[in-house]
């Protein structure tokens, strides 16, 4: 999968966990200080990315990721993997 | 620079920096205590993603909100907070709340956060309570800040309350509202990334709402700091400083190899210049606040002669037996007042100290026992006592304690219903009205005690102290020297004789001796009688491997113990290195003591003062100071040890010369202050002679700081 689908569906699941526009996420979003994600949502984050990607991610490390831009380089690694 | 603890609790706005819109969440709940706490000024949530909170609108950044901000509380989770450091660092934000948890007490990487917040806060002057703490609360009706998680709002009062620990605050604000106690500040400062319990205690010194300051103290890193910020909030305003301090640990005395080592355990020390501060240390929050509401709601007493009024006998017994315990009297009343009593009260009562009003009284006898006292010059202040029976007016002798205590303003009036239930209003009718109340009559005594005891202080001057001309330092530094230059770090009698002699204490005449033939003839030059000890870097308890033998009379008998001295040591400790034998002139007669001194890695250089000789370590009596000392200091840590009467004649003996004490101790501390490589030093015994005569220094050992770390 090329990195363009990840971050475009990335970013799809984002707006939809979060309840806000696509418009609104940059790739240096922070997930918490400019999105808005509270601990409880960041939780959910990564189950959305799970069934989105059909992959499996070690909890600790996906909750380490801050940014959109980190979140889709993550991501692209595990599905290409 | 000045940190800027007034826009912690005074600010015109307050901007939440990662509220959220999750009831019973830190960041919800923080913005919701502001909102409705009744807070004077702005409030600006910020809050990315969400439109409004509580009807207010919300920013995406605090950087956004068209207004100057004075306080930004940082709830957002640590990870994030160095960006919203920044952002305030941009808005011009000088003053910071850090609420959320997550920095050094979770490791290494938690540390780097904090560091990294830290150098943004530094870059611009940002002040910061936390991070990882309950909040601020100011009850001044003027601003009604509650920027915490705390449930509930306190009643305005005059207590502030300091605390490292932001669990401990919610319970003592919940404790303190079921006792109506109120307070002035209120504030947790956790991890004290920048502002500290130094800092809040100078601010609330400062404080004219503050009339009471309580600490509560898990680790203290600027220990001098503290001294000196006590001393000056006590010694200038007048107000009381009580304090808690946890985490008692043995870790200071484990390793110590001299005798002030064993005994200088960080809690000993912690406990010592609490007492030279003026500080009020306390062991539970009970006894915390049994003080404080002592001190903040009546005046202090202006004698320690007490009056009881109570309509029991066993329980006016116990309130009198607590009271002299405490060090308090009982009052021996006027014939005025005998007469006032016993035309007021039945035949059957005691008119007596304790007053008995008998078990039938009403509310008029307490009334006319509590004025009469009152009124008697001899009586600082009333203790009432009261046990529920069946004819007892609760309620009404409440009013009439409160209503007396009022016409008394001068004197304090504390009081003691005891029971629960049935005594419940009267108790409450008491607390509302200011007047101290304790479950226990024992409480009662020892809150009026600590009072009187605070009174007392107050009148105290502090002399500085005045540093000795006549001390030779270089000569002491060049026998440190000589040591180091040599890889040792303990330095022996005979070189530790040389160091004490620099600054004036009174050591004997001693030369080292290494064969028995020069051990006569240095007996024969010092002059009879003569000690003579083993001299060697790896024997601290002499007399345990007989390497000491006292009263030697001539030239044969020195050989004699020269030759028992050197077979006795290498017979008990086959390694030790033997310098010689230390031949000095025997001290003359006298109370042996121990003065030595410490370098705590808290406090500094401390001074210790005690009953000496050989068995030190079982009594542990005795006392420190940090230095340097002033002449109070050292008089007061004299006179602190049982053993002080000793030293003052008992039995007949005649009184010692305490005054030449004091002033080894002075030279002592001045000596702990200039040589910073000594990290401990024992003089024991030092030998106390009738006064006017002097002491002597019997044998003396210093261990140095390792270079580069301690001793």
């Amino acid at each position: 999968m090329d990195k363009s689908e990840v971050d475009a569906r990335v970013r799809k699941v984002i707006a939809k966990v979060l309840e806000i526009d696509e418009a609104e996420i940059q790739e240096t979003s922070n997930f918490v200080f400019d999105l808005g994600a509270d601990s409880q949502q960041s939780v959910e984050l990564v189950a959305a990315f799970e069934e989105e990607f059909e992959i499996e991610m070690v909890e600790d490390d996906a909750l380490a990721v801050q940014n959109v831009g980190d979140a889709v380089e993550f991501i692209g690694k595990i599905v290409n993997k | 620079m000045t940190k800027n603890i007034d826009g912690i609790f005074n600010p015109s706005s307050v901007a939440v920096v990662g509220a959220t819109r999750t009831p019973g969440t830190v960041p919800h709940d923080i913005f919701m205590n502001i909102l409705h706490s009744g807070y004077k000024g702005v409030v600006y949530p910020v809050c990315p993603r969400v439109k409004a909170l509580g009807g207010v609108r919300t920013y995406k950044y605090i950087i956004d909100i068209p207004d100057p901000v004075e306080l930004a509380v940082l709830v957002f989770p640590s990870e994030v907070c160095h960006l919203a450091m920044e952002q305030c660092g941009q808005k011009g934000v000088k003053s910071c709340i850090i609420i959320s948890a997550g920095f050094k007490e979770v490791g290494e990487k938690g540390l780097e956060r904090e560091r990294r917040v830290k150098e943004i806060a530094d870059r611009y002057g940002i002040s910061i309570v936390g991070p990882n703490c309950l909040g601020a609360i100011n009850t001044d009706p003027k601003v009604c800040l509650n920027a915490s998680f705390a449930r509930k709002m306190p009643a305005e009062g005059s207590i502030g309350f300091v605390s490292q620990s932001g669990a401990l605050c919610t319970a003592v604000l919940d404790y303190a509202r079921g006792k109506h106690i109120g307070f002035s500040k209120f504030v947790s400062f956790g991890n004290k990334m920048d502002i500290d319990e130094v800092d809040l205690l100078y601010y609330l010194g400062d404080d004219p709402a503050t009339k009471v300051i309580l600490l509560y103290l898990e680790e203290i890193r600027d220990g001098r700091g503290l001294l000196g910020a006590a001393r000056s909030v006590i010694d200038n305003t007048g107000k009381p400083i009580l304090a808690i301090k946890s985490g008692r640990t043995k870790e200071g005395a484990s390793a110590a190899a001299s005798h002030t080592g064993s005994l200088a355990g960080s809690d000993e020390v912690t406990d010592a210049i609490f007492r030279q501060a003026g500080i009020m240390r306390c062991r539970t929050v009970e006894e915390l606040f049994n003080n404080a509401i002592a001190l903040a709601y009546q005046p202090r007493p202006k004698s320690n002669r007490v009056a009881i009024i109570t309509n029991a006998g066993g329980p006016g017994v116990m309130a009198a037996d607590a009271s002299i315990d405490a060090g308090l009297e009982l009052a021996e009343f006027s014939d005025k007042t005998a007469e006032a009593l016993e035309g007021s009260l039945p035949k059957t009562a005691n008119t007596k100290n304790p007053v008995d009003v008998i078990g039938d009284a009403r509310s008029d006898r307490y009334h006319a026992a509590i004025g009469a006292t009152l009124e008697d010059e001899a009586v600082a202040g009333a203790m009432v006592i009261l046990t529920p029976q069946s004819m007892t007016d609760i309620d009404d002798i409440a009013r009439e304690v409160v209503a007396t205590a009022r016409q008394h303003p001068g004197k304090p009036v504390y009081s003691s219903f005891m029971g629960e239930a049935d005594v419940a209003s009267g108790i409450d009718i008491l607390q509302r009205s200011h007047i101290p109340h304790y479950i226990l009559p024992e409480s009662m005594a020892t809150a009026f005690a600590a009072s009187r005891a605070f009174e007392q202080r107050l009148g105290v001057e502090h002399v500085p102290s005045e540093p000795f001309a006549d001390v030779d330092r270089a000569a002491a530094e060049a026998v440190i020297e000589k040591a180091r230059s040599e890889g040792r770090t303990h330095i022996g009698e005979v070189e530790a004789t040389k160091v004490l002699a620099a600054y004036g204490l009174p050591t004997l005449p001693a030369r080292l001796a290494t064969t028995a033939d020069d051990a006569a003839a240095a007996a024969a030059e010092i002059g009879f009688p003569v000690a003579m000890k083993i001299s060697s870097p790896d024997v601290i308890h002499k007399f345990d491997v007989g390497g000491v033998v006292l009263d030697i009379e001539d030239e044969a008998a020195a050989r004699e113990a020269f030759e028992h001295i050197v077979s006795s040591v290498k017979k008990a400790r086959l390694e030790a290195k033997l310098d010689g034998v230390n031949v000095q002139r025997m001290a003359p007669p006298g109370r042996e003591v121990i003065l030595g001194l410490k370098r705590d890695p808290v406090f500094g250089p401390v001074v210790m003062f005690g009953l000496g000789g050989t068995f030190v370590e079982v009594f542990r009596d005795v006392a420190f100071r940090a230095a340097p000392l002033g002449r109070r200091d050292a008089a007061d840590m004299i006179r602190e040890t049982k053993s002080y009467p000793i030293l003052t004649g008992v039995r007949g003996s005649a009184p010692r010369d305490v005054e030449a004490l004091e002033e080894c101790l002075m030279r002592l501390a001045q000596l702990a202050t200039d040589l910073p490589a000594v990290a401990e030093l024992d003089m024991n015994p030092v030998m106390v002679g009738e006064r006017g005569s002097g002491a002597a220094v019997a044998d003396a050992r210093i261990m140095l700081v390792k270079e580069g770390g301690d001793a």
